[in-house]
């Protein structure tokens, strides 16, 4: 544990600092403003938004541009002003600010893992993701996350019968879902992919305010991400333009990634989005790569939880095409009412 | 929405037959109204109502019907509603006053309750105030339908939310079984069922949350159907929509009951009661909430609670063949490979699905793991290469991996010479045609790497090991394990020790201990053994404060297994220190060892080495019978008992012969067995032989790497 984290205004748990509101209004718009100075065309409307740090999450025209860029050649290093920007921003302690920079997690993550087999400086990055990893092993207080495996032979909350538990009852089985987190001031490369894994962790605990696009820029990278992309010819619809600075992406996917990937695949495929039709396809045609790319490692949990997805998609599908969803809260529609 | 725009709607009462006051005949095809004993057509009705009369068509159906203001207006509202015309229907609605009309309600029925007058005269009373609380609910409840049907959701779920609101006042302590009216209940649970939706699609999660928990946990009275289809709408929303509110609060906590404390654990147990049901027949089987379950249990790598749940599916809820594919991926990733293979043996069998891949792949990879069954595991891969067609051609890769990994596993245990070596080289083949189709794949490299390693091929081993490290970008301790352990076997082993320490660098320190024990090593193997006892004493620090920092919780390494035992240290220790002639401190090390792990055939071993070094011939044939019985294929000892034998007498070579032959078969690359044999040889006079026997022991040895290959996983 004799990681120095480089990060003095680490955020201590528990720490709500009490902000008002034109203090994380002045925060935001310093992030517009320090912004501008990097992306070549930022519209105007940004600045001059009554709840700037909204618009900047959702403004589809600057992330655009900041996925463009992180996809060049030389971002990522050091001195990239894009990756201080982020740090900054994360640094903000301020909510909505840390939404804009998760949003950009998967392309972060993306460039980075398919770069860091290249032996490249990627300093830019690792800023980024560290803080990320830093102000989640402060909040969790470094512990695991873990999970009390239900077992219907203990009477519980949502049984029909109440009665008491059973004294001979068995023990609850423990599990653990995202082991103790140890500080790190550096990636060391054995610890990359965990480092990574959290910051995906984060991303799915605040994925109901990511906005589409971020998802739907996931999903295809995990088509990259699973080197499967081409081995499905069957529709044209999982057909993935190959663009820009990510090639060969296929990333060894040990669990501490592919964990938190499948969970947000979850989200994207049966989540509340998923009425949204390209989000839908996008995660579908992901699940079906990832599906394959498991068969190919023949990694069991994996095998399990893509398949189950991909037939909870099919069977999501088909009640679309079909339109044969009852819904049982309408009332009987005849030609006799009675009341 | 409506039925079509000719259709007459009928509207009657729930008691009396409608007499012949009518224009029409009671055809139900025709539009014909009947209430209180009286039926009118809605032409007229439609007709003002459509020209925006509202008041009009209310009076209509007042004079017609004899029916009260808000009895019409219900009427009038639910006609409008059926006829698809949301918009007019809300402004129906909107004159009656609803809150006032609940607040009446709850008096009537409220004073009710406590009322001491005869029971026949309650009940009576009691049915006619659920038919007029009915007649406001059923309203406010089609008002909520209606907004919905507008997009305007928080607006629909706020009069939905005052359905469930005034149900729960007018009823405190929950809706009793009997007493109430169909229609009430009816309209009860269509509210229950409709407002986390509206919540939901709204955007707000957390009302959605709260409204689902007071859904499942009040009681409302709802059949099994309906409480099923909102237990896994609750269920698909806590495991997906990735909003976190917190537990349930303490008001619905039982002593000793299990509380869910997150949305993972909420849905697991949701998606389980349904389960239950199911099999218990009081629901509709429905496929999906398998699935859901197969979903957050794999996720969360409980797939062993999953086989569990999988053992109790009833028949005709799956295929069987499904059923065992799915229990053996669920016992495979709980580590359970055999009982996994037992029922991928079942599902591969000729009358089932013998060439599914899937099977034919995961059992060839559970028969590459073990020397006894890589046999099988070679018929397997190779029906899953003749398989890997059409659409799953891709798989042939996998399926050529595999053979490779099973041959060169089949290859440790074949009984001769000739076989050894062809299985050894159709495994290096094999492999590396699957590395032409599996581009990309690091961990093929790794394993091809291994293979030449172990075939004594070092410069393609290193070449492979460099490779993966670079495809893996120093991610994965292996490769750094592997580079170490070829550049050892070169006999380079201050490169192998620059490497050791480079990864070491990229390691954090509870994954450190494979490392520093190979470190140890190659101090001792460079002579350095000051060196290498500091090197065992940091690990030892670092696998007691392990042991203690672990909980049960803590992080795991990077490979489950390959957790540093502090047994292991202390014995590294002992060897190291019997190898200086130590023997105090040797004694006192696997005094220490064996404290830790009472039976080993490692530690009789080390113990045999000293007695026979200190000359105690005696002890050190016992020591090493007894690892032996431990452990009957345990070739260190063969060798040493060989190498004991063969120092007394002629008349002992034969069994020193045939003992260290029999290591030579378990292990052909000890070159310590070999070198014994020589001795034997020489000693038999069987010059030759002895020749042929040394000149392998030396050049195994120039090639022994400082750990066994094999530890590498």
């Amino acid at each position: 544990m004799s990681d120095q984290s480089p990060f003095p205004e680490k955020i201590p748990h528990h720490y709500k600092p009490q902000v008002s509101w034109s203090d994380s209004y002045t925060k935001a718009h310093q992030a517009i403003e320090s912004l501008t100075a990097i992306l070549p065309a930022i519209s105007p409307s940004l600045s001059s938004s009554e709840t700037p740090a909204s618009c900047l999450l959702h403004n589809s025209d600057v992330a655009t541009q900041i996925s463009t860029l992180f996809r060049s050649p030389k971002s990522g290093a050091v001195n990239d002003n894009l990756c201080a920007w982020l740090y900054d921003t994360f640094h903000s302690s301020e909510p909505d600010l840390h939404l804009v920079v998760l949003r950009f997690i998967p392309v972060i993550a993306s460039v980075y893992l398919s770069r860091a087999a290249l032996n490249k400086p990627l300093a830019g990055f690792e800023s980024v993701l560290l803080a990320i990893y830093g102000y989640e092993t402060a909040a969790r207080n470094g512990q695991a996350i873990t999970l009390s495996i239900p077992d219907l032979s203990h009477s519980s909350i949502y049984h029909e019968t109440k009665q008491m538990a059973k004294s001979g009852a068995t023990e609850l089985h423990l599990a653990v879902i995202s082991p103790s987190l140890e500080p790190h001031g550096t990636v060391r490369s054995t610890r990359r992919a965990r480092i990574v894994g959290v910051a995906l962790e984060l991303y799915y605990s605040k994925i109901s305010e990511i906005p589409i696009g971020s998802k739907i820029e996931f999903c295809e990278f995990c088509k990259i991400w699973s080197g499967q992309e081409h081995n499905d010819n069957e529709g044209e619809n999982c057909e993935s333009e190959k663009n820009d600075g990510i090639r060969g992406g296929r990333l060894n996917l040990p669990w501490e990634l592919l964990q938190p990937i499948l969970k947000i695949l979850g989200h994207c495929l049966m989540g509340p989005d998923h009425k949204n039709k390209e989000l839908f396809e996008a995660a579908f045609c992901a699940c079906k790569s990832l599906h394959a790319r498991s068969l190919h490692d023949i990694n069991p949990r994996a095998i399990l939880a893509t398949a189950s997805l991909l037939k909870l998609g099919e069977m999501a599908a088909h009640h679309t095409i079909s339109n044969n969803e009852i819904d049982y809260t309408e009332i009987a529609i005849t030609n006799v009412i009675s009341i | 929405m409506c039925s079509s725009e000719e259709d007459k709607l009928v509207i009657e009462m729930a008691e009396g037959e409608s007499p012949d006051l009518t224009q029409i005949e009671s055809d139900p095809s025709v539009r014909q109204v009947s209430a209180n004993g009286v039926s009118m057509g809605t032409t007229m009705v439609e007709e003002k109502l459509d020209e925006g009369n509202i008041q009009e068509a209310e009076s209509a159906l007042r004079d017609g019907l004899s029916l009260n203001f808000e009895e019409a207006r219900a009427l009038l509202g639910k006609l409008e509603y059926q006829r698809g015309n949301v918009e007019s229907a809300l402004r129906v609605f909107d004159g009656i006053d609803l809150q006032a009309a609940i607040q009446r309600m709850q008096h009537s029925l409220g004073d009710k309750q406590p009322s001491k007058k005869s029971r026949s005269r309650n009940e009576s009373t009691s049915a006619v105030s659920q038919h007029a609380t009915n007649l406001v609910l059923d309203a406010i409840y089609l008002k909520a339908k209606s907004l919905q049907k507008l997009g305007k959701l928080t607006e629909a779920a706020q009069e939905c939310k005052s359905v469930l609101d005034a149900v729960e006042k007018i009823f405190s302590d929950g809706i009793p079984d009997v007493l109430v009216e169909n229609k009430l209940q009816e309209t009860v649970s269509h509210a229950v069922e409709l407002l986390p939706e509206l919540w939901k699609q709204a955007g707000c999660y957390s009302e959605a949350m709260s409204a689902y928990r007071r859904a499942l946990l009040s009681q409302w009275n709802l059949d099994n159907d309906c409480c099923a289809r909102i237990q896994k709408a609750f269920a698909i929303f806590l495991l997906y929509s990735g909003v976190e509110v917190g537990p349930p609060s303490l008001a619905v906590q039982m002593d000793g009951s299990y509380v869910p404390k997150n949305n993972l654990e909420e849905a697991i147990l949701l998606l389980m009661i349904l389960m239950r049901k199911f099999y218990l027949g009081k629901t509709k089987l429905d496929p999906s909430v398998l699935e859901h379950l197969t979903f957050a249990l794999s996720v969360c790598s409980q797939t062993s609670v999953l086989a569990k749940q999988l053992e109790e599916v009833m028949p005709g809820v799956m295929h069987r063949i499904d059923r065992w594919k799915a229990l053996a991926l669920s016992l495979s990733g709980a580590g359970q490979n055999n009982s996994a293979l037992d029922l991928l043996r079942k599902s591969l069998h000729q009358h089932e699905q013998p060439d599914d891949l899937m099977s034919l792949l995961l059992a060839a990879k559970i028969c590459s793991e073990d020397v006894f069954l890589a046999s099988d595991g070679v018929k397997y891969a190779q029906r899953a290469i003749a398989n890997s067609h059409g659409s799953n051609a891709h798989l042939k890769g996998v399926g050529l991996r595999m053979l490779g990994l099973c041959l060169g596993k089949q290859a440790k245990i074949s009984s001769s010479d000739f076989e050894r070596s062809r299985l050894q080289s159709e495994a290096l083949k094999s492999l590396d045609s699957a590395t032409a189709l599996e581009r990309g794949n690091s961990d093929l490299i790794f394993e091809l790497g291994i293979q030449y390693a172990e075939h004594r091929n070092l410069d393609a081993a290193l070449r492979c090991a460099k490779q993966y490290i670079d495809a893996t970008g120093g991610s994965m301790i292996r490769g750094w394990r592997l580079l170490a352990l070829v550049l050892s076997a070169q006999q380079r082993f201050s490169e192998a020790e620059v490497v050791t320490d480079a990864a070491l660098d990229e390691t954090s320190k509870w994954d450190q201990g494979p490392l520093l024990r190979m470190k140890a090593k190659l101090k001792i193997s460079q002579s350095l053994h000051k060196d290498a006892i500091e090197t065992y004493r940091y690990l030892l620090a670092l696998v007691q404060a392990q042991r203690k920092s672990y909980g049960p919780l803590g992080s795991a390494p990077q490979v489950e297994d390959d957790k540093i035992n502090e047994y292991e240290v202390w014995h590294g220790l002992a060897k190291l220190y019997s190898s200086l002639s130590h023997w105090k401190d040797a004694e006192i090390c696997l005094g220490k060892a064996r404290m830790l792990k009472e039976y080993s055939a490692e530690t009789l071993h080390t113990e045999g080495v000293m007695h026979e070094r200190q000359g105690h011939v005696n002890e050190a044939l016992s020591a090493s019978i007894n690892a032996l019985l431990l452990e009957p294929k345990y070739v260190p000892c063969k060798i040493l008992i060989g190498a004991v034998l063969s120092k007394m007498g002629s008349k002992m070579l034969p069994v020193a012969r045939t003992l260290l032959s029999d290591a030579l078969r378990i292990e052909p690359t000890n070159y310590m067995a070999w070198y014994h044999l020589g001795m034997v040889h020489k000693d038999d006079g069987r010059i030759a032989d002895a020749i042929d026997c040394f000149q392998a022991a030396s050049m195994l040895e120039e090639s022994e790497p400082v750990e066994s290959f094999s530890t590498i996983r």
